[in-house]
């Protein structure tokens, strides 16, 4: 940028210096910068000194992603009461109840002890957690808000329902029946539904229809043949007695 | 998430809840009837019935509120939060419940 006239100071004493520099291409004022040459901007961006991408060292930071928490001894003798109830129980029913009073909460209690079904209480978040895991996980969207299990060992729905109706703030949310998810009208439908030995019996009935026709078929002739031969012997064995007897009184 | 005033039935004739519960978009649903049909609030106005309709054909959950007056306030609660549900309930309930106190001084 300047021309400096670099000669060694020779021992002149009295004379001007004869290093001078002169600024050439600045002005006076040389506070603000200097607009930049677009072709040294180009040379700048392009030769820019991009440093390596610093790893973190392993071990430096703890690592995120433990998000599972185990369960505590509490969470799991709950889980283990719920494998066992799911085990047993034929019918397990999910309620919401609506912050119903201690009275009626009893009196449910009461009905539903009397056929057998029990009322049982697990957090939403144990259910949940142990629903995901296992083969029932499409019933945890049921589990929201306040719920309540009606779980018995024998599918004793329409006792169940007669049970609700009493109470009105109950609602039927949906039942697992015999490993079959059902919602709150296939509830009411399977109450419906006869027992197993009559839907048995119209089965076999209903199979049976034709075969039985069929013999009834075969047997009708002989059976209308043997009917009437019958009638034949029994209107013959009056007239014999008949006929018998006068001669008889004739006789005597 | 309990209401900070509790909800006064007075002016309400009957609430008629309906939802699908498998479906993901009723726990607001589920929520305000949680708290609509709670014994305490529901001794506010015995003669009021809160009936809740368990449906399981995808609809969208619907609170259906008929006031004493034969207004209705029908909400959808898909995509409303159980407390903004709530606000307009109790709103609308408070503006009728001075009427009807008036209307039964007069």
């Amino acid at each position: 940028m300047s021309a400096t006239l670099c000669v060694k100071l020779q021992r002149n004493q009295g004379w001007l210096p004869l290093i001078q520099s002169v600024r050439h291409g600045s002005k006076a004022v040389t506070r603000h910068k200097k607009p930049v040459h677009i072709l040294k901007q180009k040379l700048i961006a392009v030769t820019q000194y991009i440093p390596p991408a610093r790893t973190v060292p392993p071990g430096a930071y703890p690592s995120e992603e433990k998000h599972v928490q185990e369960d505590n001894e509490f969470v799991l003798l709950l889980k283990k009461n719920l494998e066992e109830v799911f085990e047993e129980c034929k019918m397990i029913a999910v309620v919401q109840t609506n912050a119903c009073s201690v009275d009626d909460m009893l009196m449910l209690r009461h009905r539903l002890c009397k056929h057998g079904i029990k009322i049982r209480f697990f957090p939403n978040q144990v259910m949940r957690s142990f629903l995901s895991n296992s083969v029932y996980s499409n019933m945890a969207p049921l589990f929201i808000g306040p719920t309540v299990l009606f779980v018995s060992k024998e599918p004793k729905v329409k006792e169940m329902m007669s049970a609700l109706r009493f109470s009105p703030q109950m609602t039927l949310l949906g039942a697992c029946i015999d490993n079959t998810l059902l919602s709150a009208q296939g509830v009411v439908s399977y109450a419906k539904l006869p027992s197993l030995t009559v839907v048995q019996g119209e089965l076999v009935s209903g199979l049976t229809m034709l075969t039985s026709r069929t013999a009834f078929m075969l047997q009708h002739h002989p059976a209308h043949l043997s009917a009437l031969l019958q009638q034949y012997i029994k209107q013959q064995s009056p007239d014999d007695g008949a006929e018998e007897t006068p001669k008889a009184e004739e006789a005597s | 998430m309990a209401a900070i005033s509790t909800v006064v039935l007075k002016a309400v004739k009957k609430i008629t809840i309906q939802f699908c519960p498998f479906e993901s978009n009723v726990r607001s649903t589920r929520e305000f009837l949680a708290l609509v049909g709670s014994e305490k609030v529901r001794s506010t106005n015995t003669n009021c019935e809160v009936i809740s309709v368990v449906k399981h054909d995808k609809s969208e959950p619907v609170i259906d509120v008929t006031y004493v007056d034969g207004e209705r306030l029908v909400m959808k609660g898909e995509w409303l939060t159980c407390r903004e549900m709530l606000s307009a309930f109790q709103s609308r309930c408070k503006d009728k419940d001075p009427q009807i106190k008036a209307g039964a001084k007069k």
